[in-house]
This record gives structure tokens, sequence and C-alpha cells, in this order.
């Protein structure tokens, strides 16, 4: 009887192994331990037996079915996962063909180099003011200290709608209104940026329209020292934490003094190199404090105020930083160009 | 301004290293645009030709025995004008001329050449003597084998100075020698021009009728012999970038460069009469200036005449008739101070720019109009053997300008940030030779006439500045306490940026000049057109009124490079007499969010432009807009393919599909445009409830409908009886099938919709659902005559 059942496991279990599906399994399993089985058979006999043997016989018995019964589970695993295998198998794709074309899009960077000199600016406290671009020779010019026929209007030729309308040559005419406005002459922290306009012959480093902007700070103790620490924060995050700038004399009509500014080369760190025409040196704006004309025709006492400006050419900043040689790229619009950055 | 450095030496007590020039220039003063030699050639020498003989083998050259000193070289030499006896430059072996030209030992048709004697061209100054065809004849006095730069005063270096319009003052040599004292405190000489004048032979009278002559000296010069300056002359001519003329010539534009004071002078014998009366030119006058060109005069012109008609232009240009020519014996010289604004005029409206001109433009030292005219005398007495005939004619109404400035020491610290004291101001203030007087701590401080155009204080402060270095002011930031933030329609249009960009649309940057018919050309406001009065080009004549045309091109010019899936944007104004309104404007072509191998080609059509601008309104919680058919077809576009844009029955732009004709002109197929007014959709993206809304808890139930119709009913009218009927119980409706075709008649349509309906306060029954429907269907058929589809 004993070996009756252990021959009777082992044939089960060997047969279990052997089974590929989920149905041909259910049917070995009522085989070796369904109604009709053989182990049922066994457990019929198991009262024929002595009283001695009924409890050993049994045990064997028992640990047969559990043996069989952990094997169906087994093996129903096994196919099952076989099963999941064979569906992932199918499902399978040629992952290295390329992905759908979903159109992406940049903004141009002249607004990239406008925000970035924005958001610079907004971190120090300056708040952003705009204005027409079809300005009155009075903001564009005469509160300026360019009076009519003054010859630094050569420096700017213009473009003019009528006698004393025209495209604004710089933004300053916005820094003029924002004075003007200004009611109770509190202090005064601002940028303009925009587009302006140049009766000049487009080529490659000549455009007719470009992009400015400008800062203006006026108040009771703004000083030139002010506006170097200024000068120098704006110059390190356009270009570099290790930048440094120079400044050196210069003329505007609107400012006194007036300077150029220039930055240390960020291609060779001043040891000179084809960039800086081999001085260590960039000149990237111009700024100054501000003239006294200026504060006066915009109703602030030249004798309680003093401020500084700053003028950035958008375009020249962006070519300085990307290595762009011609700004008519800045205005063609080829994509190949402008996904670029 | 090109400075020779031989020439500034000449008033330095002590020499500059020219390094510390350059550096001192641009960090102190002017802006340096280069340091260059006069005459780029080394290995030059004086030579002696003992002999010349023709070459055996050729005709033009001849072969020549150059005594250079320590030897005799034999060079060939191919100027017809070569003789023996001559003194000439001679290049040695070795010898890099100008234009990097190397000189070497050579056999030229068979005989040996050491060398070349060189013409003026070869060695960079063809100016130096323009009668000059072949090689260069130095004069009897130079000495073999020595240097024949140094000897014709050529060994002279360049500094050129790019000047700002605030430094006139350096427009003379002797204003460099004073900023150069300035700045390295060095002594500075100068001689005083001495004339020996003879008594009178002859009256002149000389008279102002305008104001705008100022000063006026007139000096008669007799017995002069025009012929070539001297060699020091011409070189300092050709360093200061001057073309060398003759004696007379040389000598006024020497002067000029010397005191930036212009002088001219007149043929004395041409003069018609004893008088010289300056005037405002009369209406309808003329003269022919000395190039040849008759010019009519306008009543704001100076004149000089000779109490008749005019014989030269104030300032800008002589007359023809009393020029100056080789047989001139005598001579009237002109040293004047007029207008500046006036002389300016005159110059840019006839083009005629010069040195003198820009000299006057830029305001003269009225101070030094004399002693320039008697050192004029003193050259012309030495190099043209004149006699200065009796003392100058003149008036002189020159008023003594003060410039005199009160400087406080607190202010210029305030300005500077920086601890100036008074004895370095002082320092500062000697060196510059501004005399001052000090009162507690204020300097008052008068600016010589040296230095014109001094407004205030502050252009003393700029002085005070540069002189002590700008590297020294300390750095610090402005302490004024103020918040930095966009506005909100600042940060909206960044918003806006970022929602295109987001969506595969490129920013463009492009010109808002443009041509008369591109201006208009999507233009639907008539509205007037801005025009500019002095254009570049009729190209960029006009401002836009949209920005389509110009993202076009932007298409055009990429997909000509077959680039052709083209999505762009840019934010810009509309531009017109009345203001400048800011647009959006975008453009669509090609193919969208594609995959070419899954045959998902996706181009772009009107519903995509469309769906992109319905997507932009919900983001920025705008719900009240429409898209209407226009009642009026939309210039240059599909008139069937095109809508407006309402927010709130405002119209706020436009939508759809470039016109067929203009397609078929470009040969670009499927183009799709939009433009809105950026305004009026931040106004109401502004207005719109920012407050949190609670969410529906109960669930939404949806049911299908198709409906027939007329073809020619809109789908948004459908849409909007459906919203009016229903309510606040409709949460949303979507079109999900249009049909048109065989199971229909021809002039019918369905269209199928997805309705579905919530309720905030409770879960909607099958019953109140059904009710709705039956309400929905009934308004349908009653407004639109429409049926369900069965
Ligand atoms: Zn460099």
């Amino acid at each position: 009887m004993k070996e009756k059942i252990n021959n009777l496991v082992e044939e089960a279990l060997n047969a279990l192994d052997k089974a590929k599906k989920i149905n041909q399994l259910m049917m070995l399993k009522s085989k070796y331990l369904g109604k009709k089985s053989q182990f049922n058979d066994f457990m019929k006999e198991l009262k024929n037996l002595p009283n001695e043997e009924k409890p050993v016989v049994g045990k064997m018995v028992n640990i047969g079915k559990n043996k069989i019964n952990q094997k169906i589970e087994e093996v129903k695993q096994k196919i099952e996962k076989a099963k999941i295998n064979q569906k992932l198998k199918e499902e399978t794709i040629d992952v290295t063909l390329p992905g759908k074309n979903i159109s992406y899009g940049k903004k141009h960077i002249f607004t990239q180099t406008i925000e970035e000199i924005e958001n610079i600016f907004i971190g120090l406290g300056y708040e952003i003011k705009e204005g027409p671009e079809i300005e009155e020779d009075k903001y564009n010019f005469e509160m300026l200290n360019l009076p009519k026929n003054h010859p630094a209007r050569d420096m700017q030729d213009s473009l003019y709608i009528s006698e004393d309308i025209l495209l604004r040559t710089h933004t300053s005419p916005v820094q003029v209104r924002s004075l003007l406005e200004n009611a109770k002459k509190k202090p005064v922290k601002i940028i303009s940026p925009g587009r302006v306009y140049r009766k000049d012959d487009d080529d490659q480093t000549h455009s007719h329209q470009f992009g400015q902007v400008e800062a203006l700070v006026v108040d009771k103790k703004t000083s030139l020292a002010d506006l170097k620490g200024t000068l120098l924060m704006v110059a390190k995050s356009l270009f570099g934490e290790e930048r440094e700038i120079r400044l050196r004399p210069s003329y505007f009509p609107f400012t006194e003094p007036s300077v150029e500014v220039d930055v240390s080369c960020y291609k060779c760190n001043g040891s000179g190199c084809s960039m800086c025409k081999n001085t260590g040196w960039i000149e990237i704006l111009g700024a100054g404090m501000v003239n006294n004309n200026v504060l006066k025709s915009c109703g602030y006492d030249p004798k309680k105020y003093q401020g500084f400006a700053i003028g950035f050419g958008v375009e020249r900043i962006a070519m300085l930083r990307y290595g762009i040689d011609d700004i008519r790229l800045l205005y063609t619009n080829d994509l190949r160009f402008n996904s670029q950055f | 301004m090109k400075i020779s450095l031989n020439w500034l030496n000449d008033y330095l007590t002590e020499k500059i290293d020219n390094d510390k020039l350059v550096e001192n220039y641009n960090l102190k003063s002017q802006e340096v645009e280069g340091l260059y030699p006069l005459v780029e050639a080394s290995k030059l020498t004086i030579g002696y030709v003992r002999t010349c003989q023709a070459h055996e083998n050729a005709d033009k050259l001849s072969v020549c025995q150059v005594d250079v000193g320590e030897k005799t070289l034999q060079i060939i030499c191919g100027a017809p004008n070569v003789d023996k006896g001559q003194k000439v430059i001679v290049a040695l072996p070795g010898a890099v001329l100008p234009g990097n030209f190397k000189i070497k030992k050579a056999k030229i048709r068979g005989v040996e050449s050491n060398g070349m004697i060189c013409s003026l061209s070869e060695i960079g100054v063809a100016d130096f003597d323009k009668k000059e065809t072949g090689i260069y004849v130095l004069d009897g006095d130079a000495e073999i084998g020595k240097d024949p730069l140094k000897y014709m005063g050529l060994d002279d270096t360049v500094l050129e100075l790019d000047l700002t319009a605030n430094r006139p003052d350096l427009l003379s040599m002797r204003g460099v020698a004073y900023d150069v004292k300035a700045m390295f405190d060095v002594d500075i000489k100068f001689n005083k021009p001495e004339v020996k004048r003879e008594k009178a032979e002859e009256e002149i009278n000389i008279f102002t009728e305008t104001k705008d002559a100022s000063v006026y000296y007139g000096q008669i010069i007799k017995d002069i012999k025009i012929k070539e300056s001297p060699y020091w002359l011409k070189s300092r001519l050709l360093a200061s970038g001057i073309r060398p003329v003759n004696n007379v010539v040389d000598i006024t534009n020497y002067v000029m460069l010397e005191y930036s004071q212009p002088l001219h002078a007149f043929d004395f014998a041409k003069i018609n009469s004893n008088k010289i009366i300056v005037r405002k030119a009369y209406k309808n006058e003329s003269i022919i200036t000395l190039d040849n060109i008759k010019r009519k005069l306008l009543e704001s012109d100076i004149v000089i005449t000779d109490g008749e008609k005019p014989i030269a232009l104030a300032g800008v240009m002589g007359g023809e008739e009393t020029e100056v020519s080789d047989s001139t014996k005598a001579i009237l010289l002109e040293s004047a101070v007029f207008d500046p604004i006036s002389v300016r005029k005159t110059s840019k409206r006839l083009a005629l720019k010069s040195e003198s001109s820009s000299r006057f433009e830029k305001g003269l030292n009225y101070e030094l109009t004399l002693e320039a005219l008697n050192r004029a005398c003193e050259l012309l007495v030495k190099l043209a053997d004149a006699r200065i005939v009796g003392e100058p004619s003149f008036f002189n109404n020159a008023k003594k300008i003060k410039q005199q400035f009160t400087l406080n020491l607190e202010k210029l610290n305030t300005v500077t940030g920086y601890n100036f004291d008074k004895e370095l101001v002082k320092n500062i203030l000697r060196r510059l030779d501004f005399d001052y007087k000090l009162k507690d701590n204020e300097f008052i401080v008068n600016v010589p006439s040296r230095r014109v155009n001094f407004e205030s204080y502050q252009d003393v402060i700029e002085e005070i500045v540069r002189i002590h270095g700008y590297d020294k002011i300390p750095i610090t930031l402005p302490t004024t306490p103020t918040l930095g933030k966009l506005t909100e329609k600042q940060q909206f249009k960044r918003d806006l940026r970022n929602y295109f960009t987001g969506l595969g649309f490129f920013e463009t940057n492009t010109y808002t000049l443009t041509n008369k018919e591109k201006a208009t050309k999507y233009d639907n406001s008539q509205k007037s057109l801005v025009k500019i009065m002095n254009p570049i080009t009729t190209d960029r004549e006009y401002l836009q009124h949209s920005l389509i045309p110009s993202l076009i091109d932007v298409l055009a010019y990429n997909e000509a490079r077959k680039i052709n899936d083209v999505f762009l944007f840019e934010i810009g104004k509309s531009y017109t007499k009345e203001n400048e309104i800011e647009l959006i404007s975008g453009l669509l072509h090609g193919r969208y969010n594609y995959s070419l191998w899954q045959k998902e080609l996706n181009y772009a059509d009107f519903y995509l432009a469309k769906g992109i601008i319905e997507s932009l309104f919900k983001n920025l919680k705008i719900y009240d807009y429409k898209f209407k058919v226009p009642e009026k077809e939309l210039v240059n576009l599909h008139p069937g393919i095109s809508t407006e844009i309402y927010i709130e029955d405002e119209k706020i732009g436009w939508l759809g599909k470039i016109h067929p004709e203009e397609e078929k002109n470009l040969e670009i197929k499927d183009i799709f445009a939009f433009e809105l007014e950026i305004d009026k959709v931040f106004e109401s993206h502004n207005k719109a409830n920012r407050n949190f809304q609670e969410i529906v808890k109960f669930p939404s139930v949806s049911r299908d409908i198709a409906i027939v119709v007329n073809k020619e009913i809109p789908a948004t009218e459908l849409i909007e009886t459906i919203n009016n009927i229903s309510n606040n119980s409709l949460k949303s409706i979507e079109v999900f099938d249009v049909y048109e075709g065989d199971k229909l008649s021809n002039d019918k349509k369905s269209i199928a919709l997805t309705l579905v309906f919530e309720n905030k306060e409770k879960t909607l029954e099958t019953n109140d659902v059904e009710k709705m429907l039956k309400r929905i269907i009934k308004a349908l058929n009653e407004e639109h005559n429409a049926t369900l589809r069965q």
C-alpha cells in the first residue's frame, strides 16, 4: 500500500510537470485527486487496514495529496507566466523607430535677451515702463538736452513723420514721460525696453530698427559709484561671475559725465584675443549721470535730485553673448537660426 | 582726429611712452582708434646714383650703381626718371614695404639687383608729392646712408582718436597738448608767433551786417611765392590726414590743425572793391564755389561779399572767382568766427562737410582768432617769402563768455560717491589749467575759452573724475527702496509668448516699417497710415497695420530653404496716426505634431488654428467669445474660411485662411493666420473671476443627439440655442460628427452632439435629463427647423 501511494504520487508529479495548458492541468487534477481518483480509493481502503497502520498510511496519503496540490499550483503559475510572456512578446514594438514630431517653438533671442535684462533689473527693484514708438521731438530730443540744431542730433539720424513727430531714436523718451508723470516727484527706478529706429542702411552692424533697454535711477544721493555697482552686477549676470568692468569717458547730451562701459573679455579672460581686438575689453553699453537740464525739464530740482542712466543695445548684447556676427540675422527669422536659442 | 606724435612732442617738455599714451587716452579722454607708424617700411636708406646705364636685355630697365654709405649696390630700376647724380630712397635687401612687400636680392633679366629704388607710392605716401611719377628724388641736402623717412619728416607715429562731440578742443594740436598735460601732469610750451608788419599800402574795410559773424580778421599779404612746402610741413599734414597742395594752402591747413581755427585765403587781386561785408545771403542769390558748382543760396546762409556779390560761403567753401591760383601774388587772409548752427545748416544742405566747416560747427575759441592769423603770417614769411602789409582789418563783436561754475565739494562727493578732498581737487584743476577760487567748500571755476561747450558744474565734475580716473570710483548700489515687479499686462504678454512657444510656434522679430501695399494688406480697419517723411527706401516707408505680411515673408523665406512646417507668432504693433495697438499675430503652415511612418500627417487647417485660439481663451478664463461669420469679406482671406473673433460682443481679431489668389502668388498652399488685439484680450482676462469655484460633487449625465438642419445654418447657432434653453444645467456641448451626403437630402446636414448635463445641488434623475432634452429639441425645431435624426 505504502509503495502504491508513493508510486502514484511520483506518477502524478511527473504527469503534472508535463502539462502545458490550464485545462490539461485541471484534467490531471481530477484524475489524481477527483472523486474517481486512486487517492479516493486509498481513502476508502484505509478503513480496512490494521489500527496501528491507519495513522501512518493516512498521513502518507495527505502528504501525497498536498504534494500534488502544490505541484498543481506551481505548474499553474508557470503556465500563466508563459502566457503573459507570450502576450508581451506579441506586443513588442521597435522602440528605436522615431517618435512623433511634436512641434516645439522658442522665444526669439531678441525677446529672450530683453526678458533676461528685465529680470536682472526686477531683481534689483526696478519697474518696467513702456511708451510709444511714434514720439514727439520734444520727448525724444528737446527735453533730453538735445535742442533743435544740436550737433549731437547727427549722431542719431532720425526717421521723421512730420516736423515734430518721429520714430523714437532711443527709449529715453519713456524716461522723460515717467519723470513728468511722477506728480509728487518721488524717486524713480525704472527700465524702459523697446524698439527704436535710426536712419541707417541695414548692413552687418547697422539696423534701422533695433532694441534698447534703458535704465534710470533718480534719487537724492544716487551716485556714480551706484552706477558702477549696478553695471558690475549686470555685467556679471550677463557675461559671467568672473567679469570685471571699466568705465571710459564718453559723451551723450543727456548725461554728464557720460561713460562707455567695457566688460573684461569673456573669451580670453582679459589676456587679449580677436573677440576683444587684443585689448582684453569689450564695449557693451553707454551710461552716465543724468544731465541737470534733463532733470530740470522733467520738473526735478537738480539741487535735490541726481541720478544715473544706462542704455543697452539689445542686439549688441545678444550678438556678443552668442558670437553672432551679423545683426540682420536677428531680423531674418531663418528658423535654423531662431531654433538655436 | 589723427595726431602726429612728432608734432605733439614739440609741445611737451618730456616724451611720453606710446603705450601709456594710448592707455591714458582710452581711460581718461577719448577712444583710441589706432596707433601706427606713418610709413610702414623698414630698412630704407638714402642712396646716391653714381652711374645709370641701360640694361643689356631690357629697354625699359636701368642698371644703377647706388652709393648707400658704407657700400655701393647694383640696383636695377624700371623708373624712366632715374638718372645718375640723384639722391634717392633705397629699400635694401630684407626691407619690407607697405602691403608686406619684401625686397630681396634678385637677378632681373640676368643682371643682379640688390634692392629697390622707391617711388613715394611704394613707401605708401603717394600724396607727399603729387607731381612725382617715378622714383622720388630727394633734394641735394640729403645725406647718403641716412634714414630717408627721418630726413623727410615721415618717421612719425599717428595716434588716431575717435572724438566725441563735446571735445572740439581736441581738433587742435594745442588742445591735444593741454589734454596730455592734464592726464600726465607734464609741462607744455607754445611759441607765440612773431610777425613783422610793413606799413599799410591800401585800406580794406571789413564790416558785418549779421550777428552770425562775430569775429573777422582780414590781413593783406603780398609778394607771395607759391611753391611746394618743405618736407616737415608736408609730412605733418600727411600724418594728420591732409594732402599737401602748395605752401599757402598747406600753411592755412597747418594753422587750422594747430589752433583749430580755419583760415581762408582770397586772391586779393580778384576782389573788386576795397571792402568786405559779411551778411546773410539775399533771396535768389547764388555763388559758384571752388568746386565749380553754382550754389543757390538761402537767406540763412552767411556769405562773405565784396560789398556787392558773395565771394565765399562763410565757413563752408570759397568762391571760384577769388580762388588762389599758382599765379597769385597777393592774398587777403581771413580768420573768423561764424555761427556754428548757421554753418552747420549750410554745410549739411549743400553736403559740403569739410575739416573747416566741422570746426566752425563745433565752436571755435574766439580768443585765438588773431593769434592763428599771426601764426599763418609768420609761416608765410618764412615759407613763401611773403610781406605782411599793414595791420589786419577786423571787427570783433565776440562777447567774452564767462564759463564760470560753482562746484560744491559736497555735491562733487555725493555725485561721484568718492571722497575728493580740497587738495586733490586743487591739483586736478591745476593740471587742467582751469582757474579757480576756493570759497569755503566751493570751487568757483573759470573754464578757459579753449574748452567751449561747458554747460554747468557737471562738466567740471566730469573733468575731475576722468583725470582722477574712473577706476578709483568705489562700487556701491542705489539705496532707493523700490519693488521690482512686472505689471499684470507685462506678465500677460510673457504668458502669451510662453503659450505659443509651448504649442510649437516660433517667435519672430521682424521690421515694422514696410511698403504701402504690405502695410494695409491684411488690415480691415481702414485707419490712417503712418508715412515716413524721409524714408530709407520705399520698402521701409510706412508703418505696418498688420504683422501678417511680415510673417508671410518669413514663411516664404523658410519655405524657399526647404523648411516646410512653419508655425510663427509675434507680438507687435499696428501703427496709426491716432495710436499704437498691440497685436499678437500668428501663422500656421504645414504639418503639426505629425508622424510620417505612422501616416499621421496632421496638416495645419482652419480648425487647428481655431482650436489654439479657443484653448488660449479657456486658459485665460475668457468664456464669452464668439467666432462669427464676417458680414463683409475680410481682405485677402478666403471668404469661406475666415472668421471674426469677438469677446463680449467686441471684435478683437480675426482668423482665417490666406486667399487662394495670394497663395498662388506665393506658390505656397494652405496658410492660416490670426491676429488678436492684446489689450482687449487682456482686459477680458483681467476681469475674469479668479476666486476658487467649488467642484461639483454630483455625477454628470451625458446624452448624444443627432439633428438634421439646413446646410447653411452654422453650428454655433445651434449650440447657442441649446445653451440659452438649458441655463446652468448644461456643462458642455461637443460636436462629434458632421454628415452631409446620400442618406440626407441635398440641402441638409446632420450634426451629432454630446451634451453633458450636471446639477450642482443634486444627482440628476433620468427624468430631468429627458425633460431637458425634449425642451432642447423643441427649441432647435422652432428656431432652426431642426429635426432629430432617426
Ligand atoms: Zn579677448
